[in-house]
């Protein structure tokens, strides 16, 4: 039963899913509705094991003195601020509205605008054409980088009355290979979901019911 | 063999990192403060954008959902800004949402800004739902019904109440749902609310995620799109108001020649030693 339960479960869920697509049906209608209701609330409550998750896991690297326990300081006190101020002044108001946008936002736009300097250092060290597919996909990385921007646009030559730019070239790169190349993995992708959905309905797959399943 | 060729050789793929990254520094900071103004073209995604935008009629309600958080906001809030601009320019109502926590800070920021730019009102022009937990399960449970997923808006209020979302339930009453995304959310709203609801889309994103979602929007599953700042620049002149986006393109233009810049002088030593070694090998 303990594993046959899931399994079950899993079957009928899976194919109420399934069915709903297919069908108007009132009655299973109003299960497909419920089952999205519960999926946000079961979503919600993850949300609330991750933040004890990170509590707990700070929590013994501060109580172990282990390497970096300064930060783990920061991580909880962080959080526990935020939520302090959330509670007891709402979200609309008072700190927590404020710390959002004078402290989380500039920091987390300032890591990513950081990303600009890394990108520049890392491509300049490490983008190098040793190969023949490296160095193809050197020349498409440089004709997107100059064709997406108004500059790379001005570079080019007429023909007749239409201007051949790099952003054209960049538009038949990002349109053409590139999509080929997307629409290939996509499909390989959906392929594999639908087998293993399938393999998940049927109780073939398992793995998912944890070890020894 | 020869040292004095060999190091200048090994020069141009040694640069220090400290003249890189004031190199940036400077490609970024001095067209922000010395503008080049240079000629941006408008691409056949962003007019389809901007055509699609135009298409809904005053007084109808579209759906904006915020799909980011601030790490991408210098890139987004612009997309964000200027489809406000637009909408409320054309009396159009606006529905909005995130599917981010952190993205609820920043819709009511830019919310906010561009209702009072345009004189509008919460609840009648404008509203805003918040943040729900798991956005495949929000996606769905729109297209069955708006209220279902979300029976308060993000200040407590029931979305019953909003005189904007009278008569307004479903992707089939929404002419249009606009998502400004970083991350694969464009690609969910095409699967979800545009494959099982047939909801028309357009989509805002980052210049990396744009890359990724052109197969639907060559299958027309997406029905616009605005790919990085160049987007939003571009959008904001099909609008006609310059702001962000339009402001950042001289500064992206010269870091992203910066870079190619960089990638070749390091591609050039790194070509000029194994010839010196292929030689010395020979020798």
């Amino acid at each position: 039963m303990k594993r046959t339960g899931p399994v079950l479960l899993g079957f009928l869920v899976g194919m109420l899913m399934l069915i709903q697509y297919f069908t108007p049906n009132r009655w299973i209608e109003a299960r497909y509705n419920n089952v999205l209701d519960w999926k946000q609330v079961v979503f919600g409550v993850t949300l609330i094991l991750g933040v004890l998750s990170l509590l707990l896991h700070h929590g013994r690297l501060i109580r172990r003195r282990a390497s970096g326990w300064g930060y783990s300081w920061v991580t909880v006190a962080g959080l526990s601020v935020m939520i302090v101020a959330g509670v007891l002044r709402g979200k609309e108001h008072g700190p927590y509205p404020w710390m959002f946008e004078y402290v989380q936002s500039p920091m987390q736009a300032t890591l990513f605008a950081l990303l600009a300097f890394y990108v520049a250092s890392a491509s300049y060290r490490a983008f190098r054409a040793r190969s023949l597919p490296a160095g193809l996909l050197l020349i498409a990385g440089v004709i997107v980088m100059l064709g997406r921007v108004p500059l790379g646009e001005m570079i080019g030559f007429h023909a007749g009355e239409r201007f051949y730019s790099l952003a054209t070239l960049s538009d038949w790169v990002l349109a053409v290979p590139n999509l080929a190349a997307k629409r290939g993995i996509m499909i390989g992708v959906g392929l594999g979901m639908t087998a293993t959905a399938i393999k998940i309905i049927l109780g073939i797959e398992r793995t998912y019911l944890g070890k020894g399943a | 063999m020869a040292p004095t060729g060999s190091a200048w050789h090994e020069g141009l793929s040694r640069v220090d990192r400290r003249v890189l990254f004031l190199a940036v520094a400077a490609a970024v900071a001095l067209p922000l403060l010395f503008p080049l103004n240079l000629p941006i073209r408008i691409s056949q995604e962003a007019r389809a954008f901007h055509r699609e935008m135009e298409g809904v009629a005053p007084g109808r309600v579209i759906l904006l959902s915020f799909d980011y958080e601030p790490d991408t906001m210098a890139e987004l809030d612009p997309m964000s800004l200027a489809v406000l601009r637009h909408a409320f320019g054309r009396g159009v109502r606006v529905v909005a949402m995130t599917t981010y926590a952190g993205g609820v800070g920043i819709a009511e920021r830019i919310l906010a800004q561009a209702a009072a730019e345009a004189g509008k009102s919460y609840g009648t022009d404008y509203a805003f739902l918040g943040y729900n937990p798991d956005y495949s399960a929000t996606m769905l449970r729109i297209g069955e019904s708006l209220r279902g997923a979300y029976p308060t808006d993000n200040y407590g209020r029931p979305t019953d109440e909003l005189p904007l979302l009278q008569g307004v339930d479903r992707y089939a009453e929404i002419p249009l749902v606009v998502t400004i995304s970083a991350s694969a959310l464009s690609e969910y709203w095409v699967i979800w609310a545009g494959g099982k609801y047939h909801a028309r889309i357009i989509a805002g994103n980052t210049a990396i995620q744009a890359v990724l979602i052109y197969p639907f929007l060559q299958t027309g599953q997406l029905a616009g799109m605005l790919g990085g700042l160049k987007g939003a620049a571009e959008y904001e002149r099909l609008v006609g108001r310059d702001g962000a986006g339009v402001r950042g393109m001289d500064a992206q233009s010269l870091a992203h020649f910066l870079i190619v810049l960089f990638i070749l002088l390091g591609n050039l030593g790194y070509l000029l030693q194994r010839r010196v070694r292929a030689r010395e090998t020979r020798v």
